[in-house]
């Protein structure tokens, strides 16, 4: 299975954990898609940044779009209102640091 | 004008920073143009100003105003007034008299619905009328708690506006910097509301550049009529 990696930007307005945005991402993805689409989604995030705060989230190749809709669809955690934006995908991680904008 | 259009974000005008922060996560999330509906009674100064901050961090604007009407001599009086001062006309259809006059009068850009709203919907009928566009504002929707009557519906008039192969426009609808999302975001939306994909790439950039582009020429003073402008103006 060829994996996908999202370069995610959050936008928050108080410190973001890891642990926030990993339970606001997977409340997301299992809002829109459901367990069973969670499971085929498979996101993992690989690193994540507190102070820039972006991550970087490994999915199923095939299902990048789905996650992309679901990281989109992120509106809270549970302290405060939080947003997420997709910068970049590629199908490596040294390719996101690499390519220009889309 | 080239790239990515958000034709729907909504500043909050008396807060500069949140102006400011929106239009740098516009200009990261890789847009290069979007419409600001702003207040119609807003001051000239204040238009321009909010213009700037926008255009500062490279994103070009164009003037948008939501027109709600809730019958047909109201929406006609609505679209005298205000066609020639701005460049988006958009109308929400509070009801099917105005959805119907709406999609008919070219005037008109775009039309875009309230989820909420079980008066009206996009149908067959609408959708075999309308010579403008149709709005999806996919994060306004869908952000927050969401309801599956929501989600259903507008599918259902997604799968219409793919039956009939109308124009889609896929907007944000943001109103803060918090609910700014990608082009690659909104278009994925688009996707898992069961959009086609071409629909989708266009809706979040030919269709919007398109409109805004046919608008400009419009306005613009080489413009006479439908197909008939000055080509070459004569030195005196």
């Amino acid at each position: 299975m060829r994996k996908r990696y999202l370069l995610v930007k959050a936008i928050c307005e108080r410190p973001l954990s890891l642990q926030l945005f990993e339970a606001a991402l997977i409340s997301s993805v299992r809002g829109l898609f459901g367990d069973f689409g969670l499971a085929r989604i498979d996101p993992k995030i690989v690193r994540f940044d507190a102070s820039s705060l972006e991550a970087v989230i490994a999915c199923n190749g095939e299902r990048a779009e789905d996650l992309q809709a679901a990281i989109g669809l992120i509106s809270d955690t549970a302290q405060s209102k939080m947003g997420a934006l997709t910068l970049r995908v590629s199908g490596t991680i040294k390719g996101l640091s690499r390519k220009e904008h889309f | 004008m080239t790239g990515f259009v958000d034709l729907h974000v909504i500043p909050r005008v008396d807060d500069k920073q949140s102006c400011q922060r929106m239009a740098e996560l516009l200009h990261l999330a890789g847009y290069s143009a979007v419409a600001l509906a702003l207040p119609t009674g807003l001051l000239r100064d204040r238009v321009t100003s909010l213009g700037r901050l926008f255009e500062d961090v490279g994103i070009g604007t164009v003037s948008r105003v939501d027109l709600t009407a809730n019958s047909r001599s109201d929406l006609l009086k609505l679209l005298r007034r205000f066609r020639t001062l701005y460049d988006v006309v958009a109308v929400k259809c509070a009801n099917q008299v105005v959805a119907s006059v709406a999609c008919r009068d070219r005037r008109v850009d775009l039309i875009y619905f309230d989820p909420a709203n079980p008066k009206v919907r996009f149908g067959h009928q609408l959708a075999s009328m309308l010579r403008g566009a149709v709005e999806f504002n996919v994060i306004s929707t869908f952000l927050g708690e969401t309801r599956k009557e929501i989600f259903s519906r507008v599918a259902k008039e997604a799968a219409v506006a793919r039956e009939h192969g109308s124009k889609i426009v896929l907007s944000s609808g943001c109103w803060s910097p918090v609910a700014v999302r990608s082009p690659l975001q909104i278009s994925a939306i688009g996707a898992s509301i069961g959009l086609s994909r071409e629909q989708c790439a266009q809706g979040v950039r030919e269709v919007p550049l398109s409109i805004i582009q046919r608008n400009q020429e419009r306005r613009s003073r080489l413009f006479v009529e439908e197909g008939v402008k000055i080509v070459t103006l004569k030195q005196r």
